[in-house]
């Protein structure tokens, strides 16, 4: 299941790709429009947040209009805009505040994975991952940490 | 809608003294011809204040204003401008810094706000997405910006997304030389911006906005700024900026013998590379943090993790490495950070607090100063405990720091006894981390710069270190090689005028002046592209450069009548007379005069007076300005 990644440690927190997401989306320059959020926190945390297309979406479960569903096809979590209602049940289910109400339509955005943002942040800090791909890498920063002691163990030719 | 697109298209009006604060429509004609940011503060300033205006009086005008790009995809589009009287140099004032609080204005649906009058109590400003309200500050007053930030969130009840400028208690207490502060660590640093703002007992404000920038060309607009993005990113000193910032110019300065040390005495410091930016970036980098659509992202937040400089926040620039650094004699980085972290907090001009604690440096070394006015501390070059005990005593003005919160010159002038000798100012205002005789441009820049001794005014830096293709494309291959030797004086006149014009154009339109002036990829024809795709107005190359030029010449007419001549685009003795004693630019002076000369030539203005020419002034169509030029410069009829 892939989705769009920001990771915090390359993020600067330029928010070029709440710019781009709204300029693809809606034609018009203004990061409130995007469909993914850059959160600047003190000190220096910048973490991008996207919706992480859920295998069981908490969204789709409480939409009272069933609008929201995982399309198997796609594999993403979509909403279809006829029937949202705008309630907002999805924004309050969504752990990571992925989902959120238009400002003017009044009905629910989200991350589609279109990746017009991906190629254009400057650190590369944004990637359409998978959770496989994630704990790969997680896993190869673990053993780079080690190395050093891991070394020590083993016998190497001298 | 306003006229053209990019813009926000209304001005906040704020008249303190009846706290009352009133949108109004942006003037179309005066953006045509100003372009906005610091081309618009021009304009109304000019309007607006004169000779009799007292910088830290009712009647001062303080502008905050933003360029038509401000908040677009352009690359480091996240600029604006705070522009007054200024109360260091009493004459053109202006700052300038980057930051998400310029573009959050514009989404809040305002260019500029211009605030007038003074209020009877300390206040602070909410602007909610077009509302705005006028807030008492009470319990704000006397905080600092890091404490303030944090009052002021949970005041208006958001999170991370509501963005803030502010002073500290430097601003409050009228420091000659306090900064406007915004989101934290960036400043508007230089003229003592911070003192007007203090002096109308504006604290803060606060702005949230979700309203779109219009789009001229929205078909084009992406395709264009993508290859705007690229061309950036494929400049090999982006990734020099991302890695280092600017720290590492230290080393690089020091190289080519421009570090100013122990106040100007040379330029070769010997302890460069312990307060440089390769080791900043190994020991206390936590990591770079761009501001609003910025690629080079050379702003940067660094720590130091223990003892008693311990913090935690943004990390300074090479001025402020060299002003509080080498210029003090100062080898101890981490004191350097900490004082950094300390005028963030205070909101003070690294520039001109690094430059008045050199000058008493330099004073209480050559016995000027005694114990007894210094009130014990013994101010010898290197010592650091001594400059960051400074920093907040010229922050609060307790004790000796009260006559420094003055700035050097006015300092020297109430001490007298010589002292003026060694202040290292023009136009009353510190210069900056440059010495011109090392990079000749550089010291005529400074001469001729609006706000007093400014390094950015110009910023001529195509020669430091041989951008020759940029040389070519910007002046023409006519000039080379004379133009591009730093120590060489030929042409600089022509680099220095042509490189006002591009800048004052670069900070109306509200971008910086990293990726225009250095590194060199962006010049007019990319900025007007960008310019009229964004706001439809189709200007052309002519009239951007015009643009430039009439900006320039209206703040030398704001200077004019505040009786600015020839006779003070001038520097410091040391500069005129002691040559440089070691490293490449061993002997060397700057030659000012044959500069000078040049630079008013092909300025049109008179090489004795300095004062423009009625027909330039015409040409330019500032006809308005020549009845304010001295009755000998008047056409005569």
């Amino acid at each position: 299941m892939p989705y769009l990644y920001g990771d915090p440690i390359k993020c600067t927190g330029c928010r070029i790709c709440e710019l781009y997401c709204a300029l693809f989306h809606e034609r018009a320059l203004n990061p409130k429009k995007a469909r993914l959020r850059v959160v600047r926190a003190e000190p220096a945390i910048d973490k991008p947040v996207a919706c992480h297309q859920c295998a069981d979406p908490p969204c789709a479960k409480v939409c009272p209009a069933d609008a929201i569903t995982r399309s198997i096809k796609l594999d993403l979590v979509t909403v279809d805009l006829t029937k949202c209602m705008g309630c907002g049940a999805c924004v309050e289910a969504c752990p990571f505040g992925a989902i959120w109400l238009h400002l003017e339509s009044k009905k629910a955005i989200k991350c589609d994975l279109c990746k017009v943002c991906v190629p254009r942040c400057p650190t590369g800090a944004l990637s359409v991952a998978t959770s496989e791909k994630i704990a790969d890498q997680k896993r190869l920063d673990l053993v780079n940490r080690w190395k050093p002691v891991m070394l020590e163990c083993v016998q190497t030719p001298r | 809608m306003f006229k053209y697109c990019g813009y926000a298209g209304q001005v906040l009006e704020v008249d303190l003294t009846r706290l009352k604060a009133i949108p109004k429509p942006l003037d179309a004609v005066l953006v045509r011809g100003y372009l906005g940011g610091a081309g618009f503060c021009s304009r109304v300033l000019y309007d607006e204040i004169g000779p009799r205006t007292r910088p830290l009086g009712p009647e001062n005008v303080l502008i905050i204003a933003t360029g038509p790009l401000t908040g677009t995809l352009f690359p480091q589009a996240s600029r604006h401008v705070v522009a007054a009287k200024s109360p260091l140099t009493d004459i053109w004032g202006e700052a300038h810094a980057a930051g998400h609080w310029g573009a959050e204005l514009k989404f809040a649906g305002f260019d500029a706000i211009i605030v007038r009058g003074r209020s009877p109590k300390p206040v602070y400003l909410w602007i909610d997405d077009g509302r705005v309200e006028i807030r008492s500050a009470r319990g704000l007053w006397g905080k600092d910006v890091y404490e303030a930030d944090e009052m002021l969130r949970e005041e208006v009840g958001d999170g991370w997304c509501t963005k803030m400028l502010y002073i500290g208690q430097a601003g409050e207490n009228l420091v000659r030389f306090a900064a406007v502060m915004n989101d934290l660590d960036r400043a508007a640093a230089r003229t003592g911006m911070g003192a007007v703002m203090g002096s109308k007992r504006l604290k803060a404000i606060a702005v949230r906005g979700s309203k779109d920038i219009p789009i001229a060309d929205d078909r084009g607009y992406m395709e264009l700024m993508d290859e705007l993005r690229v061309k950036m990113l494929a400049d090999p000193f982006t990734q020099g900026r991302a890695d280092y910032g600017t720290p590492s110019l230290v080393e690089l300065m020091n190289e080519i013998g421009r570090l100013p040390t122990r106040n100007y005495e040379t330029g070769v410091f010997e302890h460069a590379e312990e307060i440089g930016g390769k080791l900043i970036r190994r020991k206390y980098l936590v990591k770079p943090r761009a501001d609003f659509a910025c690629l080079q992202r050379c702003g940067r937040y660094t720590c130091v993790p223990a003892g008693p400089y311990a913090y935690i926040g943004g990390s300074p620039e090479y001025e402020t490495l060299s002003c509080v650094g080498s210029k003090c004699g100062i080898s101890n980085v981490e004191s350097i950070l900490y004082a950094h972290h300390l005028c963030n907090r205070y909101g003070i001009d690294t520039c001109s607090l690094g430059g008045t604690i050199a000058w008493a440096m330099e004073c209480y070394e050559r016995g000027i100063l005694t114990d007894e006015e210094t009130g014990g501390i013994e101010l010898k070059f290197g010592n650091h405990e001594a400059m960051v005990k400074l920093v907040g005593m010229i922050a609060f003005r307790e004790g000796f720091g009260d006559l420094l919160a003055e700035g050097s010159y006015r300092a020297a002038q109430k001490i007298g006894r010589g002292s003026k000798k060694y202040v290292m100012a023009i136009k009353k205002q510190e210069i900056a981390g440059q010495d011109g005789r090392a990079q000749k441009s550089m010291g005529l820049g400074n001469a001729t710069a609006a706000r007093g001794a400014d390094h950015l005014y110009a910023f001529p830096v195509l020669d430091e270190v041989g951008f020759e293709k940029a040389i070519k494309e910007r002046f023409g291959a006519r000039y080379l090689p004379e133009i591009g030797e730093k120590l060489n004086p030929r042409y600089k006149g022509l680099m220095v005028k042509e490189c006002e014009d591009f800048a004052v154009v670069v900070e109306s339109v509200g971008v910086c002046k990293y990726g225009t002036m250095i590194p060199p990829t962006f010049y007019y024809r990319d900025v007007l592209r960008a310019l009229n795709a964004t706001t439809g107005m189709g200007l052309t190359e002519r009239e951007l450069r015009r643009t430039g030029e009439r900006i320039v010449n209206l703040n030398r007419m704001f200077n004019v009548r505040h009786g600015i001549r020839r006779r003070d685009d001038t520097l410091p003795e040391r500069l005129l007379k002691e040559p440089s004693p070691e490293g490449p630019p061993k002997g060397h002076v700057v030659e000012l005069d044959y500069m000078l000369d040049e630079y008013y030539r092909l300025r049109g203005w008179d090489p004795k007076t300095g004062l423009p020419a009625p027909k330039k002034l015409r040409a330019l169509g500032l006809d308005f300005t020549i009845k304010h030029l001295p009755k000998r410069g008047r056409p005569s009829r």
